[in-house]
């Protein structure tokens, strides 16, 4: 089995060589073409033509496009994506700072979707031509048609603002000390003990995973409910009933395992989405991660960071993505032995 | 007493207030020990009962009358909790397909587990010792290997084998067989037959054998009771029942059925198809009066009741010494056929890669080994020989769905084995291919006309008159009434699909057919009626045709001459009478003992079949 999925990791890794030159070359190219002078927005808006033309020739500017590009993508392999125009600091260290907090919103509302959307597919399941499956299906629909930011709205409107129940901005409340050994905050303040701060951090994070994740769970619950009542069909749960095996351990045991594998997939594409729908999460919360970090950039027209998040979303999707199949393949066995 | 006993059980369909009987007034006794076997075509309720017997039947169905009882407790009225208990433990059941009947997530071991586990005869700590006793009992090879194992990874006889452990783990009192031989081959099915035989005999087990091979019926079980449209029609002892048939339907079917005996015989073709549901809700009389060759006009007034015919037999015909009368016709003679070769191999290979090696030629498996056989004008040649012969990869290469590795193939003189495009063309006009499952080979979203014309849209098309017209004409010709032309397949039945599968593959006129195990997991009457279609296209229109089964005895009515395949080999080869009458390859004797014999008296000596190393692949 380990050999298998070590196969599938080495082809993977092989095949998203290719897709991420072609990325970058893509965002390198889109980004030449806009309007804009680099080398103009990094002076004095008082320099003179020839200051600028000065740095045009500095910045490299005036060689032929693709040896722009050539010399773009070997600091890029050497992890050095220049520096940010308008904040002047390493846009390398920038997408350090901010990628840890995007991953943990991202991870926590997947975790929230798929808790739901496993949950939901069950309870759906369970109640298969009953009322409440009318009920509850209509109630997944309506969850599924409000996008995620106005989620964020209203539970902003409703935790946050009336009940007053959990915080709504950033990451963590005044006078909290944020620990920076991984960048992780939750990992960082639970190494150094500091559970204060963790718990403090968990508060900050609810309402914005959970925004983002209650978008995503009804596709969840939908796919799992169909596919578990496509397995109901199969012969070996009949051959389960007539062993005398009890419901729940035929829905736990035997059905769950095998339904579990369409689900799946579709929890890899939606991971993907996800992690692009941070974004806006994260201005609507004020969340200091790669999204508000993408769109102050993008109000700035600071190339060097919108080409190192757009390249930084598209690795997170592929290594995503990746790990999806190797997961699909521990599940499935019929794939393991071709 | 009995452990098993239904008196007037009555199952029924419930929908829209009215009620559909789908089994009616049917009563038996099982004895410890014993095999009754339950006998009809695909319909008739035999399946019902094995779903009554668990109360899992599906929605809509429930028992509106009588009684079912094991070990003197009414299974129907006894409260869920309590007869799940007896599921698994006392009552076991081997389904039809065993692939499909465990887990394909789940290791041979776990399920093996967790079923040790639920019948709670073995320390939970020692369930790999039970379990590998189990393996050992039913004569699987390798057992600890097979724990680790997961069953897309075994053949169907070993999975089927691995559920008698299963069913057998718990000492069950009863085990429901639905159709357990089937799914599988024929030197297959002896082995597993002869397998639950054993573990009856071992376990004193009374077993309820669900089957439509009135002829393995016969040879395996005590009694037999014959099923029609949900009614007993005969109930008696195995043997008298196959020796005299009673009832008309009986007889029928078992003239239906090709015969392996010394003389061949033409079939009996049982007319139209059982009634419905729905039909026999308003039917008066005996159920079986429109398809039976003896009906009188008494048999149209009331339904005939279950009378005593002779010892202990019953019957529910009203004039049953009429029977023995039902003669089938007589059997159209093999031709002599000496015509042209229309299709020629020689010397033919195919070679599978299994698995690619770096700086390596890469491993491969021989499919087919060096084949070489004719096919002459008007011929129909059988080819026989169990899964992994590589019997169908033979008609894959010839249909140019696979390329030879090595050989060549002719096909009306013209070199084929190239398969380029013009070749393709060319094959396309005068090779045509019949595929096993109509279900799966007809595209559910076309109409039939649509789909048995498809040959004319290769060819340019043709206005939506002319394909109607020739859709009308194709359809007669095949037996179908015109206006199934409009129709979806989904509203035909089993043998109406296979028949508009085979129209499709006559519409260019091909002058070759390949047929693919057509007939098989259709029903004997159903069967016959295609073969007879077969031999009459032949004689109307001609056409050569290569014809792949495992079913020996319609190999042996069918065809003119056999090729007998083994791991990729043609082992025999020659005029179908000649070779089953004296065959030369040890193989093809093994393939013959397999088969049950015609006469019920007669040992079927199985262990031929047995003994002769037909490894099942791993």
């Amino acid at each position: 089995m380990f050999a298998t999925i070590a196969k599938l990791l080495a082809r993977r890794i092989l095949v998203s060589i290719p897709i991420l030159l072609l990325v970058s070359m893509l965002l390198f190219m889109i980004l030449r073409v806009l309007p804009v002078d680099p080398a103009a927005m990094s002076l004095p808006p008082n320099a003179t033509i020839e200051e600028i033309e000065a740095k045009r020739v500095e910045m490299g500017l005036t060689l032929p496009l693709p040896q722009q590009y050539a010399i773009w993508l070997s600091q890029v392999a050497h992890g050095d994506f220049g520096t940010s125009i308008q904040l002047r600091t390493s846009v390398t260290r920038l997408i350090g700072q901010t990628l840890p907090a995007t991953i943990e919103l991202a991870v926590l509302a997947m975790a929230i979707a798929s808790a739901l959307g496993i949950a939901g597919g069950l309870l759906l399941f369970y109640l298969r031509g009953t009322r409440s499956e009318t009920v509850l299906d209509v109630g997944s629909i309506a969850l599924l048609s409000l996008p995620e930011f106005l989620w964020g709205l209203f539970l902003i409107l409703l935790f946050g603002v009336w009940f007053e129940f959990l915080p709504f901005t950033g990451v963590l409340s005044a006078g909290y000390q944020k620990p920076d050994i991984t960048g992780f905050l939750l990992v960082d303040s639970l190494i150094t003990g500091q559970f204060a701060t963790f718990w403090n951090a968990v508060q900050h994070l609810i309402l914005p995973a959970f925004a983002l994740g209650v978008s995503f769970s009804p596709p969840i619950m939908r796919v799992l409910r169909s596919s578990l009542l496509d397995v109901y069909q199969d012969d070996y749960i009949h051959q389960a009933r007539l062993r005398g095996l009890s419901e729940r351990r035929i829905l736990i045991g035997h059905a769950l395992k095998n339904a579990i594998l369409p689900t799946l997939s579709l929890m890899g594409v939606q991971f993907g989405f996800l992690f692009g729908g941070t974004l806006l999460i994260e201005i609507i919360y004020s969340y200091p991660g790669m999204g508000n970090l993408m769109v102050d950039a993008i109000r700035n027209t600071d190339l060097p960071i919108i080409q190192a998040v757009g390249l930084t979303y598209c690795v997170v999707v592929l290594v995503i993505s990746i790990l999806v199949d190797s997961l699909y393949l521990i599940l499935n066995p019929k794939l393991r032995t071709r | 007493m009995a452990l098993l006993a239904a008196n007037n059980l009555s199952v029924a369909l419930t929908r829209g207030g009215s009620a559909f009987p789908a089994i009616s007034d049917l009563s038996f006794q099982l004895e410890p020990g014993k095999i009754l076997g339950l006998v009809g075509e695909s319909g008739a309720g035999k399946s019902m009962i094995g779903r009554t017997i668990a109360q899992l039947l599906p929605s809509g169905f429930s028992v509106t009358g009588g009684t079912l009882d094991f070990a003197g407790e009414d299974l129907v009225t006894m409260a869920p909790e309590k007869r799940r208990r007896l599921l698994g433990r006392d009552i076991a059941f081997i389904p039809q397909e065993p692939l499909s009947a465990l887990n394909p997530v789940l290791t041979i071991g776990q399920q093996m587990r967790e079923h040790l586990a639920r019948i709670g005869k073995t320390e939970p700590a020692r369930w790999r010792e039970h379990a590998l006793a189990m393996f050992a009992a039913v004569h699987l090879p390798h057992g600890a290997e097979l724990l680790d194992k997961y069953p897309h990874q075994l053949s169907g006889g070993m999975c089927q084998r691995v559920l008698i452990a299963m069913a057998f783990a718990s000492r069950p009192r009863l085990l429901v067989a639905d159709e357990p031989t089937t799914a599988l081959d024929v030197t297959i099915q002896a082995r597993i037959v002869k397998l639950i035989e054993e573990m009856r005999q071992h376990e004193d087990t009374a077993v309820v054998f669900i089957t439509h091979d009135l002829r393995l019926a016969a040879q395996i079980c005590d009694q037999v009771l014959v099923l029609y449209a949900g009614r007993p029609a005969e109930y008696g002892p195995a043997r008298d029942v196959f020796a005299r048939p009673a009832h008309p339907y009986s007889r029928c079917l078992q003239l239906a059925s090709p015969g392996m005996g010394s003389e061949r015989r033409g079939l009996f073709i049982l007319p139209e198809r059982m009634p419905g549901l729905q039909a026999i809700k308003t039917l008066t009389g005996c159920r079986f009066a429109d398809r039976c060759p003896n009906v009188v006009a008494q048999c149209r007034t009331s339904e005939p009741p279950l009378a005593k015919v002779d010892g202990e037999r019953v019957a529910a015909c009203i004039r049953p010494e009429a029977t023995a009368a039902i003669e089938p016709p007589p059997a159209a003679a093999h031709a002599k056929v000496t015509g042209e070769t229309v299709l020629e191999a020689s010397g033919v290979s195919k070679d599978f890669v299994t698995r690619r090696r770096l700086f390596r030629a890469p491993a491969t498996f021989r499919a087919v080994d060096k084949a070489d056989f004719v096919l002459r004008e008007n011929e129909f040649v059988g080819i026989v020989g169990e899964s992994g012969s590589g019997k169908s990869t033979l008609a894959r290469l010839v249909v140019g769905l696979e390329s030879p590795s090595q050989g060549r193939l002719t096909l009306l003189g013209r070199d084929v084995t190239a398969n380029r495009t013009s070749e393709r063309a060319f094959r396309r006009e005068h090779l045509q291919i019949v595929f096993q499952d109509p279900q799966s080979a007809l595209n559910p979203r076309r109409r039939v006309a649509g789909i048995v014309t498809q040959a004319m849209e290769a060819a340019g098309g043709g206005t939506g008159t002319e394909r109607l017209e020739r859709a009308r004409a194709l359809l007669d010709e095949i037996g179908l009434a015109p206006e199934t032309a409009l129709r979806y397949p989904s509203q035909l039945s089993g043998g109406q699909k296979q028949r508009v599968n085979i129209a499709r593959a006559l519409c260019a006129l091909p002058r070759v057919l390949v047929a693919d195990e057509i007939v098989s997991g259709l029903d004997v009457s159903v069967q016959a009626q295609l073969l007879d279609l077969l031999l009459r296209l032949r004689q109307e229109r001609g056409f050569s045709m290569l014809f792949i089964s495992h079913d020996l005895s319609v190999v042996r009515y069918l065809c003119d001459r056999v090729l007998v395949m083994y791991r990729g080999e043609i082992v025999e080869s020659g005029p179908t009478e000649t070779v089953f009458a004296a065959p030369s390859h040890a193989y093809t004797r093994a393939l013959l003992a397999s088969v049950p014999p015609d006469d019920a008296d007669a040992a079927w000596n199985r262990d031929d079949g047995g003994d002769l190393a037909l490894v099942e692949r791993a």
